[in-house]
């Protein structure tokens, strides 16, 4: 089982810029891209029957003929990614877009474009961690990409890991 | 009160023979009708002859059997039937519709005359059983009256009326008497009485300009003016009114004076005047010792009263009148001041455009440089790195590797994650599958190569880095490059209209700049071949903007999917190119669409916001000085504007007003 990330966004230099500032998880971590929200499906769809986890979502805000927020409140509902954590990279989505994926899609991160390379790893690094914590799972196997001494914390805690 | 039989030829013959026989009708139980008409007859005898019917029902029968006869006069006694009802059953005879009616009652009151009295049908009451000769007296009072009134030419109306046209039997009061004479007349009449207590009183001659009595100060005299005009003028806070205008005839001071008050007025002569002066103790010795003088002074007084008071009346009316233009114009001029307040908003707004215009500009000329030289920037890494490369020991595989991820097409990710599913089967590793895809390695002999050599493989992930980099750096300067053009061509200054405007570069210009708002909206094209055409760019590109706001809040909550704006284009003729644009938004209320062209029409609570405000407006006001046409059709599902614009553009004598 491995931890998959899905990186949501249908400007192809924004994605494989993306890519490249989080290439240090592509050892460890199974990252997918979709420039739209049906071939977001079929990566999902595909994540789940390898039997991997949806760790994280990143979606861009503006999509073609929907926008990334109705996006991730849909996910929220889904049993395949109840656990998965989700961020909004976005450049302009206003305050009631932002309002309601915090109130519905209980977003649990807003990345502002352009983003920091170093502070985007730091906060794929802590939601990798989050999930793994609160799915349950043993943080062992996924130790290189998460938040060790966290991971580590939990494992010391939970005899039965 | 005529009905329509009167007006019918079968009337006339009665009606017109000036020799018809009168005849007055008495309505009453026998012998009360008897008696009744005995007593009429005898102040008639000369006149009319009197006949007699027991109730209304046989008061027209009669008339009805005798159609020659006229009847001038009724005389009805009250009965226990409603007189009301009895009246209209008599109105029912057009002979009997324009006879005066006396009613002779015993009773001490009538609530059945509401009719009677609201339509001028009853002439007289007199109390039964009066003072003997008072019912001859009246009858023929009446008939003179009326055949005065509706036959004057008939011979017997002239034998009993007087040459003047006042009837023979002159009332027998002084007041009544005196009342019925001329103003002038009566002033004589006091003025002689006046004389013969006082003896002769001196004419006094005064110039026009001469006041008379003074406004605000206490009246102790009269004047009775014998020959001129004098008007009575009163100072008020809006300057001098004039508010009567009095001649010959009149007794100034009078009205004042019988107030013991100070005089309202000023009089003052308009014309020379020849006047009596009469002081207050003249006046009080003369009434003093002839009593008769008091009908004349009242006769005067009344007259005088009756004028002003017709005056007032009149005045009354007029300030009616005058109320109701003072009321239009205030109606107008709060339209003009509503429309002014409109025109004010618009220009702000065309002002506030225009400083957006000028930002924009200021924007595009400052980016321009910096976007040429990274665009350049972007072809010389390329090409330097190239030359770095050729002296590489590896230098062909790198920049082969360069130059396919820099040339590289744009797939779908769907394409793309099948092409890496591919490899990470044909490697069976899928972190390193991954790896070589993302430097562009998707053939599975050269990546198993490649795999067995990691310093190769880091220098093609570092080229193939560079590639995609220089790739996307290229791509991003070039369509920030066509903003900044767009930017240009939308701020242009407004000068003289351009000619070879391309419609189709302002529309897409127009798009790239709401590319934001634009993101989750299908845009479909439907261009045809159009001319280019002579305009003012800058002013049809806010035209385009407008009315792609307008859509795209039509749109509203639908963009969530499914929101489609279609822009259409084509010739009509030779000398128009049409533009349609449409959007499947949730139209626009059948209520408001009149008035949606209207300066600051918006339904900020309803359905269609924000820049239906002044967006069509102004949209109109473009296409106007354009010499073009606009149109706008709506219903849920489906708005089209229509716009038809001249290839010869705006008409030259008309600029456009901003």
């Amino acid at each position: 089982m491995r931890l998959a990330l899905l990186i949501l966004e249908d400007e192809r230099s924004v994605r494989e810029a993306l890519r490249r500032d989080l290439a240090v998880f592509a050892g460890h971590v199974r990252i997918e891209e979709a420039e739209d929200v049906p071939t977001a499906l079929e990566v999902i769809a595909e994540i789940d029957a390898a039997g991997d986890r949806l760790a994280l979502v990143m979606a861009d805000h503006r999509l073609p003929g929907t926008s990334g927020v109705d996006f991730l409140i849909d996910l929220a509902t889904d049993e395949r990614t109840l656990a998965t954590r989700k961020v909004l990279v976005t450049g302009q989505a206003d305050q009631s877009d932002t309002i309601r994926a915090i109130n519905e899609a209980e977003l649990d991160r807003y990345v502002a474009k352009p983003w920091q390379p170093e502070a985007l790893r730091d906060m794929v690094r802590d939601q990798l961690t989050e999930f793994v914590v609160v799915a349950g799972l043993d943080p062992l196997p996924h130790l290189a990409v998460l938040d060790a001494e966290r991971a580590l914390c939990v494992v010391h805690e939970r005899g039965d890991l | 009160m005529t009905g329509p039989a009167d007006r019918t030829g079968l009337e006339r013959p009665r009606t017109g023979d000036r020799l018809a026989p009168l005849c007055i009708l008495i309505v009453a139980p026998e012998p009360l009708a008897a008696a009744i008409a005995e007593e009429v007859a005898r102040g008639v005898t000369d006149i009319a002859e009197v006949v007699c019917a027991a109730d209304v029902a046989a008061a027209c029968a009669l008339v009805a059997a005798h159609p020659d006869r006229v009847v001038p006069l009724v005389l009805m006694t009250a009965s226990p039937e409603s007189t009301d009802t009895r009246i209209a059953v008599l109105d029912e005879q057009a002979v009997l519709r324009r006879a005066s009616i006396l009613l002779l009652t015993d009773r001490a009151r009538h609530d059945d005359l509401s009719l009677a009295v609201d339509r001028d049908r009853l002439h007289a009451v007199i109390t039964t059983p009066g003072s003997p000769g008072i019912l001859a007296w009246h009858a023929r009072a009446q008939t003179v009256r009326w055949l005065s009134v509706h036959r004057p030419a008939d011979p017997r109306t002239r034998a009993l009326v007087a040459a003047d046209g006042r009837p023979v039997a002159q009332p027998e009061s002084d007041l009544l008497r005196l009342l019925e004479l001329d103003t002038q007349e009566v002033a004589i009449q006091l003025l002689a009485g006046v004389e013969r207590v006082l003896g002769s009183r001196p004419r006094l001659l005064l110039p026009a300009g001469t006041r008379l009595i003074h406004e605000g100060v206490d009246v102790d005299a009269v004047l009775v003016v014998l020959r001129g005009r004098v008007a009575l003028d009163h100072a008020s806070a809006a300057g001098d009114l004039r508010l009567h205008h009095d001649s010959t005839g009149s007794v100034v001071g009078l009205l004042s004076l019988a107030q013991q008050q100070r005089a309202f007025f000023t009089a003052r002569a308009t014309t020379e005047v020849e006047v009596v002066h009469l002081s207050f103790e003249q006046l009080d010795r003369a009434l003093a010792v002839d009593a008769s003088l008091g009908a004349a002074m009242a006769a005067v007084s009344i007259r005088a009263l009756a004028k002003r008071l017709r005056r007032a009346d009149q005045l009354q009316v007029e300030k009616t009148q005058l109320n109701h233009v003072l009321e239009r114009e205030r109606r107008q001029l709060s339209e003009a001041l509503h429309q002014l307040e409109q025109a004010r908003l618009e220009l702000v707004e065309q002002a506030r455009y225009a400083t957006l215009g000028e930002l924009a500009a200021g924007i595009a000329h400052e980016l321009n440089n910096p976007v040429a030289a990274m665009l350049r920037a972007t072809t010389y890494v390329g090409e330097d790195l190239e030359r770095v490369l050729a002296s590489h020991p590896q230098g062909r595989l790198a920049g082969e590797i360069f130059a396919a991820e820099r040339d590289r097409t744009p797939r779908s990710t769907r394409e793309e994650r099948a092409a890496r599913r591919r490899l990470e089967a044909a490697l069976g590793d899928t972190g390193l599958a991954q790896r070589l895809f993302d430097a562009g390695i998707e053939d599975p002999d050269r990546a198993r190569v490649l795999a067995a050599d990691p310093s190769s493989l880091d220098l093609v992930e570092a080229v193939a880095g560079i590639g995609s980099a220089v790739r996307n750096l290229e791509v991003a300067s070039r369509r920030m490059c066509e903003l900044v053009t767009s930017l240009r061509a939308y701020a242009r200054p407004k000068g003289e209209p351009v000619a070879g405007i391309d419609v189709h570069a302002g529309l897409e210009d127009t798009l790239r700049l709401m590319a934001h708002r634009l993101h989750a909206v299908e845009v479909v094209r439907r261009y045809g071949d159009l001319p280019p055409i002579r305009c003012h760019p800058g002013e049809l590109e806010q035209l385009w903007t407008n009315l792609l706001a307008n859509a795209l809040d039509a749109l509203g909550d639908n963009r969530g999917g499914g929101g489609r704006i279609e822009l259409i284009t084509d010739t009509p003729d030779l000398r128009h190119v049409r533009v349609q644009i449409r959007d499947n938004g949730r139209g626009i209320d059948p209520h408001i669409l009149p008035h949606v062209f209207e300066p600051r029409f918006t339904t900020k609570q309803g359905a269609v916001r924000y820049g239906l405000g002044l967006g069509l407006a102004i949209a109109r006001r473009i296409v106007d000085a354009h010499g073009g046409t606009i149109d706008l059709r709506s219903e849920p599902g489906s708005t089209l504007v229509t716009l038809v614009l001249p290839v010869d553009g705006p008409p030259d004598d008309e600029d456009i007003e901003t």
